[in-house]
Order: C-alpha cells, then sequence, then structure tokens
C-alpha cells in the first residue's frame, strides 16, 4: 500500500519557516479578558529553550538536518520528551503550524531510521506490537477479558467474526489490556446495549491501532498494522455490514482517522465506513431524543480535553498554490472535527451533573502527560505532569475530572494519586452509563 | 536530557551542577544549539554551557564562579530580541531567566508593579487585567520578557504618551557581574519602596541600554496604567512621508495619543512582501493610527475635535492627507495588544521565511522624511520592501524610525543581502543624527566609528569598573 508519510527532509521548507520567537511558548489569548499560562508539558518540566515548545523542537529538526547536530543519547531523550499534543501547535501562526507535529514525529522517524531510536522502552512497546499485535504485551486470548462479564450476565456482545452488525465497537489496546481502563470499555458497552443498539466487536482479532508505533516513529510497524487493519475494515463493511467504527480511545480514534488517512487507498477502502468517537456518536443520538438520561448524580465535574479529539483534529487551511497568497501559506483554522462542544453538552445534559471548566481548554487544553510516547519512556514524568493537571482541576471545586481518552484517564488517574487528590477520574461514558436506564 | 550526570569530567559544569543543580545545567550541543540564533542576520554561535537560574542567590553563585574564572556569561529571558543580543560572541555560560518569572507585586493604588526578569507580556497583561490595569505592550510575541524590552529601551503602545519602557522603570534589584547585589532608586533606600529612581543619581542608567553587559537585572519596579473604557483609533493616509510627518507633529502638539505611529504601505501589508513588490497604482504610501483612551464619552469627544482641527489644517496646508480606513487586521493586531498574531515581527516575515532584522532607530522626527527616501532607494536597489514605521515618542521631539525587513533565513545569500541593506541604512540614519537601539554587533561597530572620545573613554571605564573581568555578555558594546 502506498503512504503518504513524509521524511524530515521534505518537511524541512516548512521548518524554515519557524522564526522561533517563541509565541508557542505560552498559551495566551487577548480576551479581554487577557489569559496566559504554560501549554508545554515538557517546557515547564525541563525548561531548556530546546525543549520548550515548537521553537525548541524545531530547533533540533534543524540542527539534524544541518549537520550540526549528531545523534546522541542526550539529544534522543529530548526528541523523545514531547507529547506531541499540539499545545504550541495552537499558538503559532506561522506557515509550518499544520506541520509542527508532522516535523516532531519526522525527527523521530529519523531517528529511527538511523538506527538511533526510539527510546529503549519503546523498542518494547513496538516488539510487543509485533509479537502480540498490542503494546502491553498481552496474549491475545486476554483480549476480551473485559466482555467477560457480559457474557455471565447472558449477555453477549456480538462478535463480528461471527455475526453482522453496522456498529463495530473498536475496544483499543489500553481498554482492553490495561486493568485499570476496563471500566471503560465495559461502560461504553453497557451503554451501547442499553440503548439497543446492534453492535459488535473484533474480539481477539483486534489489532491495536498503531498510534503509539506511529508516535515513536515507526512508520513501518505503523504501516503494517493500519495496512491490516484497513483491508479488516473494508472486510467487515463487505461481509458484516458495518458501517460505523466508534471507538472510545482518543488515540486510537485519532489514528483511524487522520494517520490512516495518509494512505494513498484510505478512501477506497473506508468507502462506507463511519468512524466516530464515542462522544460524538452519543452526542448526536443525545441531539436526536434518543439517549434517555434520567435519575441524578450530584457532581461538580471539571472536563479534560484529550489532544487526540481536540487540537489534532484541527484542519487547516493552506493556499498550496499560492493563489490567494503564496505558496504553502497558512490562512486559517477549521476547528469543526474537534470534539470540544460534545463532550461537554453530554455532561451538562446529565441531570445534577454541574460543569466547571479549568483554566486550560479545548486548544488551550493542558496535555496530561501522557501521549506521544511518554508515558512508556518517562513515566515518572508522565505522572508528575498530570499531577499538574489534576491540581488545575482541583482549582475549579470538581471532585470528579471526566475525560474522553482511556489513556488520559489512566495518566489523570495516576497523577491524583502522586499529589494525594481526592478528585475522582472518570469516562464520560462511565458517567453516562449511570444515568442510562435499562430498556 | 542532557545534565551533568554524564558530563563528571568537565569541572566547569560541575562548578555549575553545584550552583543550579544538575537537571538545571548542561553542555549537551543540542541544548546550546537551541540558544545559538535568533530571528536575526546575526550568524549562528553556540554558548558553552547553559544554566538555568532560579533565585538571586544562584545568580549570585554562577556570576562570582564566572568572573574568577573569567568565563563568558550571556543572560537570557527569550531571546526574542532582532538583534543577536542573546548571542554569546566568545561562548561561555548562557543565563536562562526564564524560571524567575514571579510577579512580586501590583500595587493598583501607587500604580507600581514589581516584577522578575522571567515575566512575559503575556503573564502581566493577564495579571494586571484583574486590577483594569495596562502597560505599554510593544507588538512582540506575548511570550516576550518585559523586563529585557525595558531595560533594553524597548518600545511599546503608549510611547507617545509615557515614552519609552524604560522610562517607566522606578527602581532596580541588580547582580553586578561580580557577584555583588546592587539596588537603584528608591528600593535601595526602603526595600519595599519601588515608586521612584528620582530624585537620587539615575543609576539606573548603568543597566539600561547596555546589552545586558553590565549585569543582571533581578527585579523591576515599572510604572503601570489604567485601562481608560473608551477608545479611538484616528487613521488617516498620506501619499507622502512629507505630509505624514506634518500631521504627525501638527497633532503629536497636543498630546493626546498612547501611540502616534504611521506605516509605509509595504508595512501596512500582513505580511510584509517579500521580495519588493511595487505598491499598486493609486494606493497611498503612507498610513497613520493613533490611539487615544479616555475615561468619558465627553473626554473622548474632546479628543476628537482636536484631531479634527488637525486634518483641516492640513488639508489646508493642501497636503495629500486623507481620513482613511485601515485594514481590520493590520489595525487588531497593532491596538490588541500583546497580540499572537502579529506576534508581531513573526508574522510579517511570513513570506520572507524565519528572518528579521531591522534598521530601529531613535531618530529626530524631523529628520524622518530625508532619510526614509534615502532609505527606500537602498531597500528597492536590494529587492527588499521599505517596510517602514514612525512613531512619536512623548511628544514631538524625535521616535522611532525602523524598517521591517524580512528575509529567507535559509539562504546564506539572501541573509547577508538582508544584513548587507540594513547596515546601509543604518549609515544613513547615524548621519542624520539617528541612534539604533538594541543594536547588534555590526550597528555597535558604526556607532563606536562616529563617537566622541570622551563618550567612548567613558564607556570603558564604567564597563572596567562594573565589570573588571569583561565577562558580561562581551563584544555586544563593539568596544
Amino acid at each position: 500500500m502506498e503512504w503518504h508519510i513524509p521524511s524530515l527532509k521534505e518537511l524541512e521548507h516548512f521548518i524554515w519557516r519557524c522564526t522561533a520567537c517563541g509565541t508557542c511558548k505560552v498559551a495566551y489569548d487577548y480576551g479581554p479578558p487577557s489569559t496566559c499560562a504554560d501549554i508545554c508539558p515538557a517546557g515547564t518540566e525541563f525548561g531548556f529553550e530546546g525543549a520548550m515548545a515548537s521553537k525548541g523542537k524545531i530547533a533540533f529538526a534543524r540542527g539534524i538536518l544541518d549537520g550540526s547536530l549528531e545523534w546522541d543519547e542526550d539529544l534522543i531523550n529530548s526528541v523523545y520528551q514531547c507529547t506531541i499534543c499540539g499545545g504550541c501547535q495552537s499558538q503559532c501562526q506561522l506557515d509550518h503550524k499544520p506541520y509542527i507535529p508532522e516535523i516532531i514525529e519526522g525527527m523521530r522517524r529519523e531517528a529511527v531510521e538511523a538506527g538511533a531510536g526510539p527510546l529503549p522502552a519503546h523498542k518494547n512497546l513496538v516488539q510487543s506490537l509485533k509479537s502480540y499485535n498490542n503494546p502491553y504485551q498481552g496474549p491475545r486470548r486476554l483480549r476480551t477479558d473485559w466482555a467477560r462479564p457480559f457474557k455471565k450476565a447472558g449477555q453477549p456482545i456480538k462478535d463480528l467474526n461471527k455475526e453482522s452488525a453496522p456498529v463495530m465497537f473498536f475496544v483499543g489496546c489500553t481498554g482492553a489490556f490495561n486493568q485499570a481502563s476496563r471500566q471503560i470499555p465495559q461502560a461504553t458497552a453497557s451503554v451501547f446495549q442499553k440503548l439497543g443498539l446492534d453492535f459488535g466487536i473484533l474480539g481477539e482479532n483486534e489489532v491495536c491501532c498503531g498510534s503509539t508505533a506511529m508516535r515513536v516513529g515507526d512508520a513501518a510497524e505503523f504501516k503494517r498494522i493500519a495496512e491490516h487493519n484497513l483491508e479488516l475494515f473494508a472486510k467487515m463493511h463487505k461481509e458484516r455490514g458495518v458501517n460505523t467504527i466508534v471507538s472510545s480511545c482518543a488515540g486510537c480514534y485519532r489514528a483511524i482517522k487522520k494517520d490512516y488517512a495518509l494512505a494513498a487507498d484510505y478512501d477506497k477502502l473506508m468507502d462506507g465506513i463511519k468512524v466516530v468517537h464515542t462522544s460524538e456518536f452519543l452526542y448526536d443520538l443525545h441531539r436526536q431524543g434518543k439517549l434517555p438520561l434520567s435519575g441524578g448524580l450530584q457532581l461538580t465535574v471539571t472536563y479534560h480535553d484529550p489532544c487526540h479529539i481536540g487540537r489534532h483534529l484541527n484542519k487547516f487551511i493552506v493556499d498550496t498554490e499560492g493563489k490567494e497568497l503564496w505558496p504553502g501559506a497558512y490562512v486559517g483554522l477549521d476547528e469543526s472535527e474537534c470534539l470540544y462542544d460534545q463532550p461537554r453538552e453530554l455532561l451538562k445534559a446529565i441531570p445534577g451533573v454541574k460543569l466547571e471548566e479549568m483554566k486550560r481548554v479545548r486548544a488551550n487544553s493542558y496535555c496530561c502527560g501522557g501521549g506521544g510516547g511518554v508515558m512508556t519512556g518517562f513515566g515518572e514524568w508522565a505522572t508528575k505532569n498530570a499531577g499538574l493537571r489534576v491540581a488545575e482541576g482541583e482549582s475549579t471545586g470538581a471532585g470528579v475530572m471526566v475525560s474522553t481518552c482511556p489513556f488520559c484517564n489512566y495518566n489523570l488517574g495516576q497523577g491524583a494519586k502522586r499529589i494525594g487528590s481526592a478528585m475522582q477520574v472518570l469516562d464520560l461514558v462511565e458517567l453516562i452509563d449511570q444515568v442510562l436506564p435499562k430498556k | 536530557m542532557g545534565t551533568a550526570t554524564a558530563k563528571k569530567m568537565d569541572p566547569v559544569l560541575a562548578e555549575l551542577v553545584s550552583i543550579v543543580g544538575a537537571e538545571n545545567a548542561t553542555n549537551a550541543k543540542h541544548i546550546r544549539y537551541a540558544y545559538s540564533y535568533d530571528l536575526s542576520f546575526v550568524e549562528p554561535k553556540l554558548p558553552d554551557y547553559v544554566v538555568m537560574v532560579h533565585n538571586v542567590e544562584q545568580i549570585q553563585g554562577v556570576l562570582r564562579f564566572a568572573n574568577r574564572e573569567k568565563i563568558p556569561v550571556v543572560p537570557y529571558t527569550a531571546g526574542t530580541n532582532i538583534g543577536g543580543l542573546c548571542i554569546p560572541e566568545r561562548g561561555g555560560i548562557l543565563m536562562d531567566l526564564k524560571r524567575m518569572n514571579k510577579i512580586i507585586e501590583i500595587d493598583p493604588e501607587s500604580l507600581v508593579a514589581v516584577i522578575e526578569p522571567g515575566v512575559s507580556h503575556a503573564q502581566l497583561a493577564a495579571a494586571l487585567y484583574e486590577h483594569n490595569l495596562r502597560f505599554g505592550w510593544p507588538v512582540g510575541p506575548p511570550s516576550a520578557s518585559v523586563a529585557s524590552c525595558a531595560i533594553s529601551h524597548g518600545i511599546g503602545g503608549m510611547n507617545a504618551r509615557y515614552g519609552l519602557q524604560s522610562q517607566e522603570i522606578t527602581s532596580m534589584e541588580v547582580v553586578l557581574p561580580t557577584g555583588e547585589l546592587v539596588r537603584v532608586g528608591s528600593c535601595a533606600i526602603n526595600p519595599d519602596a519601588w515608586h521612584s529612581v528620582l530624585p537620587l543619581p539615575q543609576m539606573d542608567g548603568l543597566f539600561k541600554g547596555w546589552l545586558g553587559t553590565t549585569g543582571v537585572v533581578t527585579k523591576l519596579g515599572i510604572n503601570v496604567h489604567h485601562i481608560p473604557p473608551v477608545l479611538k483609533i484616528f487613521t488617516v493616509s498620506c501619499d507622502t512621508v512629507e505630509d505624514m510627518y506634518s500631521y504627525m507633529l501638527n497633532l503629536s502638539n497636543y498630546e493626546i495619543c498612547d501611540d502616534l505611529t504611521a506605516v509605509s504601505w509595504w508595512l501596512s501589508q500582513v505580511p510584509i512582501p517579500y521580495p519588493y513588490k511595487p505598491m499598486p497604482a493609486g494606493a497611498s504610501e503612507w498610513f497613520s493610527y493613533a490611539t487615544t483612551y479616555s475615561f468619558t464619552e465627553k473626554e473622548r469627544e474632546a479628543r476628537v475635535e482636536i484631531w479634527e482641527k488637525v486634518v483641516a489644517e492640513e488639508k489646508a496646508k493642501g497636503t495629500s492627507i486623507q481620513v482613511t480606513h485601515y485594514p481590520e487586521e493590520a489595525l487588531a493586531a497593532r491596538t490588541k495588544l500583546p497580540s499572537q498574531i502579529v506576534g508581531s515581527t513573526k508574522n510579517y516575515c511570513k513570506q520572507g521565511g524565519a528572518g528579521i532584522s531591522w534598521p530601529g532607530t531613535f531618530t529626530p522626527a524631523k529628520k524622518w522624511a530625508p532619510v526614509y527616501n534615502d532609505w527606500k532607494k537602498i531597500l528597492i536597489e536590494h529587492n527588499l520592501s521599505p517596510s517602514v514605521r514612525m512613531s512619536m515618542y512623548r511628544g514631538v521631539h524625535y521616535g522611532m524610525l525602523r524598517a521591517m525587513i524580512p528575509f529567507n533565513k535559509q539562504s546564506k545569500q539572501e541573509t547577508e543581502n538582508a544584513r548587507h541593506a540594513i547596515v546601509e541604512c543604518l549609515k544613513v540614519d547615524l548621519a542624520h543624527g539617528g541612534m539604533p537601539y538594541k543594536p547588534p554587533v555590526d550597528f555597535a561597530r558604526e556607532i563606536n566609528g562616529r563617537a566622541h572620545p570622551g563618550y567612548l573613554s567613558l564607556l570603558k571605564q564604567i564597563k572596567a569598573l562594573l565589570d573588571p573581568n569583561d565577562i558580561m555578555n562581551p563584544g555586544k558594546l563593539g568596544i
């Protein structure tokens, strides 16, 4: 399959559009009232200018391209000390803005190709992908453990390998293999069953989305997985009638929707299949009056925007051919696919739930610290950063921090423990499951 | 991160680690590389070490050590100047001050704020806004340092009314290159008094405009101001620089504006055309915006009355002045500050690619027209846009005259072309009595070549007194 994954060299033109002005370093909004806050987890933790936002990462990219910097342990560590959250990208106003995550991942691909990357912990992760088709070294048979309670209760979840259904619930590896996150697929499946939805799962045949491989720069492994999944999705559409893939994981959703689209055959293979995140899926039902929320939860909650269903879904308007400005000019931003409002509207729709916003939200959401391979490569820092986010949540007076990503959910939970916070970290579907009556 | 743990054999690094901790000192090349360049044409050069300091004691420790060992020290906050001022001329230790970012005090009654050097414009703007206060925000990136801008005679959005950012300084705490902690202004006499540098001898001048070569400012008192609720922006255009100067001179006599600025057609474009392109036939060559704030509608009406009188007078003189519409995006970028969009020079240079520098000068207002006309010729000859700005400072005496020059930094040839044009422009300005601000070393040489011998002698004596081993940002003064 042909892919359009750019090399660092191919991104060089955009790397030279960065002026090093440093606008990327802080989340600032004129307002009024004007607001200002840290936006870069790496900059917050390490502080040196090279660690700081896209300004710093682009300095590394320049140095690698012009031969000033050679791969050594220090450089490798710094290149991987980035959650690729895109917070800096939200601030930047220059022509390289649309390509900032690609430039960072391009450096990582360069490192992998040079034999210098990824980090040893990431190599274990990639090896696990190769051996087990998941990054958790989990045997295939354990992938459906989370679904046992449904079988036990006499409400087994449909297996798409054997039966047809229009909706595929793509569970994701974190929900399936990370014990602490299993409540998310369980709540999702519970909600779907309560709604009487005709849905199924791939069961033991589900394969990782490949996001982790892509994030750490192993394009070859990503492509292997993505090609398998794209062909499987097409087969499921043809043979099992699947027309919607629902993901409760922000990382999987982003990968299938955005990373897979780098394949030349994406449109052909995904023809007739819609990819949606649970928050979007449930919000559509809510709008149609098909999500009957009842009962009451007397909770004050705050909402953490995962990067992968937020600003990572930005669409950038670029004057590619220079018809209005000049070739490659960044013209503007289209946020219509960013899932900022849907989770909030659902939270507001839950009886008794009061939503209190943190200072850094939506495009300026402060990353939990777990993404971009950081949780694997620098676990201690990931947890520390999550503690900062939880503390920000505490400042709103909320007792519950809600998110829509198992990865964020896990990391924020660890962060809460680290700072001794009583903050409860829940996924949106867990709350909805509590107030959705059985049919 | 490349910290000291793997570099134990380096005795300098070991000493730095003992002062600031292993996580805050490094000689890793990639970290040093990120400090080796800025937006300007100044050739990249790496420091040998980088330290992040968190308090005054650490600054003292680093400076005492560096002074003893005669190692250069380059103070750094955000590196957003356009003169290569933080690019080390002789290697040494780059001292990153961004972590010293406390707003120590905002006194809404005395209208004074006390800040550390790492406080950014965005940070201070947000904090002041809670008191309905403001400072003269520049058109720089929101992450730039307030203190660095002020001590380098930077400019802001209230220069027509209050003068330069440096004229808003009320007190200072400074670590000298020898490590000694000193204070100047009222805080020197009473540690809690930060209201004024006068009537004491103005020793703050020992640290303002010296490009970080005489010490490290650790606390800065600045005047802040109320935000009046009513904003009125006067916008006019003229066909010639002479006509625009006439209007600005006339209006500035009434001292009703916070900012009184004019920009050439090329600078009014966002971004600046690169390379040069002629302005369209029939377009005005100059546009002016003048901001004026009022507490009441009646006050605003009185200001409008004055402005209308000025415009009528200029029309009666037969000048080409027209009341005009200023492009909305450009106007917002000039008045809604700090601004990410113009964030600023940065958006200007989008079309060029990564580089921007300027001949940025304080020039007698009556010399603006002849200097501009010469600059225009020079810049067009270099295929660069004459994107020039003129701003009045605190009345009619002099003001800022500068040309923002974007260039393609990926090309050494285009970078050198811009550098050459800018230095040629500077020579013209110096001949007319102008003075460059935040000057790169190329400029410093031109200044010193024309300087009175007594000025240079005094400069050297003061520098030697404060920095006997010439460790602070050496080479930047061109002496």
